[in-house]
């Protein structure tokens, strides 16, 4: 098992400076200025010293945590799981961990990918029982970038080699045709598996300056946090702003995106009550 | 009349508020992927019937999907939805 990174924390300036949503606007991507709203303007937080996982649990690691409790995962207890599939997401029975393609498909030689289908409650179970927690926003931020701002774990010059998003597996990607015609011709080939890769085995120069490992892209992944805005009066997507104080914070962007959704400050929320997907996982932390 | 809002993603455009007819709740959601056809894979399921995993706000209020079938949405009101993922 990856041993767990100590971060010595400190004050940063959490978020997204004006520049970088003027430079999102200024990029061959598709998606809107207001989209981005919600991860600007930069606040400044403490973070308390603490541990992280080096790397996100794996399919290996959560199978020991359900031997040794019985726990079910929301997606096994409904019968169904989310996929994205020929048409768009999609949710299907008998989709879950073990399972994350559907029936017919299975972990195994999968066993050091990051496990997929993870509700927050999930994560926050397997959390417990290993003794740890779950990652506030802040300190996910803090262990992808540390004190001083990076738009990717590297740095600020993309390299599609260091992450593992869409670009990895397709090439440069710069519009959603280009993105749906890469998927259309992977799902055709292997239905809806997710396109993990073995946590930790991209380069090692894509890791953060706290050498954390695929903090951009493979899977989503979980914090601890109640998605609120950094200042009331952002300018951000209205179904965003209804998601706040009922969502939790997403951080990392998946192998579903392009190199604008893993960067260190992105912002995602996702439904607590049960949801998940092929491409949401997490990590875990602890404190110092 | 109502106002339907969705996310800016979905557009293309970065328009996010659109007109709708009220009624009941998921009444309303099936006749505005009606109309807007481009919304149709994204709001309603191969059972004809609006996706579950979607959350709807009516006004300030997230309806719980058990009461969903029982939602009536009254002239003025605004209904958001919401991925189950939102925003990024």
């Amino acid at each position: 098992m990856e041993p767990m990174v100590p971060i010595p924390g400190g004050p940063f300036d959490q978020g997204s400076p004006a520049w970088v949503l003027d430079w999102l606007d200024s990029q061959d991507q598709p998606l809107p200025r207001v989209w981005f709203g919600d991860e600007a303007p930069q606040v400044t937080r403490l973070v308390r010293p603490f541990r992280i996982d080096r790397c996100p649990v794996t399919n290996a690691q959560f199978a020991e945590f359900v031997a040794a409790s019985g726990y079910r995962t929301d997606a096994e207890v409904r019968g169904v799981g989310m996929v994205y599939t020929d048409t768009g997401w999609q949710e299907r029975d008998k989709v879950w961990w073990r399972a994350p393609g559907g029936p017919g498909t299975s972990i195994t030689g999968y066993e050091q990918h990051p496990v997929v289908h993870m509700s927050f409650d999930d994560a926050g179970a397997y959390a417990r029982w290993a003794g740890k927690r779950l990652p506030t926003e802040s300190e996910w931020e803090y262990a992808a970038r540390g004190p001083e701002f990076r738009i990717w774990p590297w740095g600020d010059t993309w390299d599609h080699r260091l992450a593992n998003t869409a670009e990895l597996h397709a090439g440069p990607l710069n519009s959603l045709e280009q993105w749906q015609q890469w998927w259309h011709s992977r799902y055709a080939r292997n239905g809806p598996m997710p396109c993990t890769t073995p946590v930790g085995e991209l380069p090692r120069r894509g890791r953060s300056s706290a050498g954390c490992a695929d903090m951009a892209g493979n899977v989503y992944e979980w914090t601890s946090t109640l998605s609120q805005l950094y200042q009331e009066d952002a300018v951000c997507d209205p179904t965003v702003r209804q998601a706040l104080g009922r969502y939790r914070v997403i951080r990392g962007g998946s192998w579903m995106n392009f190199r604008y959704q893993v960067r260190c400050s992105e912002r995602m929320h996702g439904d607590p009550g049960g949801w998940s997907s092929f491409a949401h996982g997490f990590r875990c932390a602890k404190d110092l | 009349m109502i106002k339907i809002v969705l996310p800016s993603v979905w557009t293309g455009t970065g328009t996010t508020v659109f007109a709708g007819e009220e009624g009941p709740l998921y009444e309303v959601i099936k006749r505005f992927a009606a109309g807007n056809p481009q919304f149709g894979r994204r709001l309603i399921g191969p059972d004809g019937q609006p996706l579950t995993y979607l959350n709807l706000c009516v006004d300030d209020e997230m309806i719980p999907r058990h009461l969903r079938a029982h939602t009536e949405v009254e002239a003025g009101c605004t209904v958001t939805v919401i991925s189950p993922m939102a925003g990024g």
